[in-house]
């Protein structure tokens, strides 16, 4: 069984947001949604000031606080460790979100556009089941099981890797299995520079960053 | 912190309000925590027999839990899809909430139909685990620095008891009975406790995020009102009620009045001032410029 994880190398992140967009579009989410997002950070005090730039989302982690205060069982964690919501089970209570440190779950309450009327693209992009309930990074899971049905490698076939990680221009998100040896995340974890955030927190993440 | 050394932890994206679950779910925790601690008081204070505040309190205490389900309910985003909140009761305290205020309910609504102390002894159970479980709710929610902490659930249980008491003697000198002058004594304990317990709370050592979030109830206007209006008011009050037999009723009633609007305090303050999510924290980084 595999194990997806993923680096986000944040020496290598410009802050472009094309991350950003191809998950928006990637999952036709609604105005004011944005399941990954790039944090524009300024640390220190003048004259030593730094610039970072952090990508969030979930962290997907092997211990999802998300997970067990769910009082419906929507949240749930695949074996792969995928951390996803069954719309049709949530009751959009907000707990999850609550119990998340990463602030990565997103509420939809309904459908907004940009506009006053919804544009063609919004109007073929509407999910109502996405509405009033509770919603987050997904890892891209229909892109990953469906290259996996065809044979493909999450992580270097691009169709069947995250939108995120194929769209960034940096090469800055790595994904892929973490019990694979072989892969390319495993390599570049066995490096030790990538650490997850907040381990305080006993999530166990998924996703690790490079920091410097 | 200067060029080339390494910054502590550092909070790259700060804590940011909660906006999720606001005056509903305080409304829930309010109603919750009163119906469970004005059905306790009453039930104790009559050493579990049959009297007319016990059947008043049978009355109104499920109705107040049974409100504050409706509050919250509103707020969900599919709030048709609400029984199914029933289904994780192994691991969800907010499913665990519902079955025991379901209990509750059902009890004390049994003692007014079929009056007996064997429906009271367990409708207590449950008031007392419905106090516990909200509290359980908060404190299992780890991004809320303000809520993850081990003694939430004993807050609120005591906050139930405060609050119960308070709605206890307003009940009673509203329908015209003498408080009795152990209830003012357990009621001035009880705000002793309580607000030693704040304090503790407030004290707590569990990072610079939850010192920040409870900034306004430790050092700011928020705990002032808590412990002038919720604390000593009511202690005033109630020392009042038992120096002056005559002005007893006044007093209590006055007391009464405070708890109540001191809890709703409190738990207001709690839910949305103190709901920030907690910092994004990254530790190692650098002041330094990357090399080519």
């Amino acid at each position: 069984m595999s194990r997806w994880g993923m680096i986000i190398d944040t020496r290598r992140c410009v802050g472009c947001q094309t991350c950003t967009i191809a998950c928006k579009q990637e999952h036709g989410l609604p105005a004011g949604t944005a399941w990954r997002f790039v944090a524009d950070c300024e640390v220190g005090e003048y004259p030593d000031v730094r610039r970072v730039f952090l990508p969030m989302q979930c962290m997907h982690c092997a211990e999802p606080p998300c997970v067990p205060v769910c009082p419906t069982g929507a949240s749930r964690r695949r074996e792969d460790g995928i951390v996803w919501v069954e719309y049709n089970a949530c009751v959009g209570c907000g707990y999850c979100a609550m119990a998340c440190p990463y602030h990565a779950r997103h509420l939809v309450h309904e459908a907004t556009g940009y506009f006053d009327a919804p544009t063609q693209s919004e109007a073929a992009d509407a999910r109502p089941e996405r509405h009033g309930v509770m919603t987050k990074c997904t890892f891209c899971k229909e892109r990953v099981d469906a290259g996996l049905a065809q044979g493909l490698t999450p992580g270097v076939d691009p169709v069947a890797t995250p939108a995120c990680s194929v769209a960034c221009i940096a090469n800055a998100i790595v994904f892929g299995d973490l019990d694979d040896s072989g892969s390319a995340v495993s390599k570049q974890l066995s490096e030790g520079e990538a650490q997850p955030l907040m381990p305080e927190c006993g999530t166990q993440p998924n996703v690790f960053y490079v920091v410097d | 912190m200067r060029t080339g050394e390494m910054t502590p932890p550092v909070d790259l994206i700060p804590a940011q309000r909660q906006r999720l679950w606001g005056w509903p779910a305080v409304a829930n925790f309010t109603l919750g925590g009163i119906g469970a601690g004005l059905y306790g008081t009453a039930v104790l204070t009559a050493g579990f027999e049959r009297a007319p505040a016990v059947t008043l309190c049978s009355w109104l205490a499920p109705l107040f839990v049974l409100a504050g389900f409706a509050a919250v309910a509103a707020e969900a985003g599919r709030p048709l899809r609400g029984p199914r909140v029933l289904l994780k009761v192994r691991t969800s305290w907010m499913s665990r909430e519902l079955w025991i205020g379901g209990a509750f309910v059902l009890l004390a609504f049994a003692d007014i139909l079929y009056p007996h102390r064997m429906l009271r002894a367990p409708a207590l159970v449950a008031a007392v685990l419905l106090a516990l479980a909200q509290g359980f709710i908060l404190s299992r929610s780890r991004g809320v620095a303000a809520w993850d902490v081990p003694t939430m659930p004993w807050l609120f249980l005591l906050s139930a008891a405060v609050s119960g008491s308070g709605a206890y003697m307003l009940l009673e000198v509203l329908s015209g009975r003498a408080v009795s002058p152990a209830v003012l004594l357990a009621s001035i304990g009880l705000l002793i406790l309580g607000f030693w317990a704040g304090r503790a709370y407030v004290a707590t050592p569990a990072g610079h995020a939850f010192r920040e979030a409870t900034a306004s109830l430790r050092d700011g206007s928020a705990g002032r009102v808590a412990a002038g209006l919720g604390g000593a008011l009511p202690l005033a009050a109630l020392a009042l009620a038992l120096a002056s037999p005559g002005l007893a009723a006044p007093a209590a009633a006055l007391a009464g009045l405070c708890m109540l609007a001191g809890q709703i305090h409190v738990k207001g303050e709690l839910v949305v001032r103190a709901g920030f999510l907690r910092p994004i924290t990254v530790t190692g980084l650098k002041m330094s410029r990357r090399l080519p």
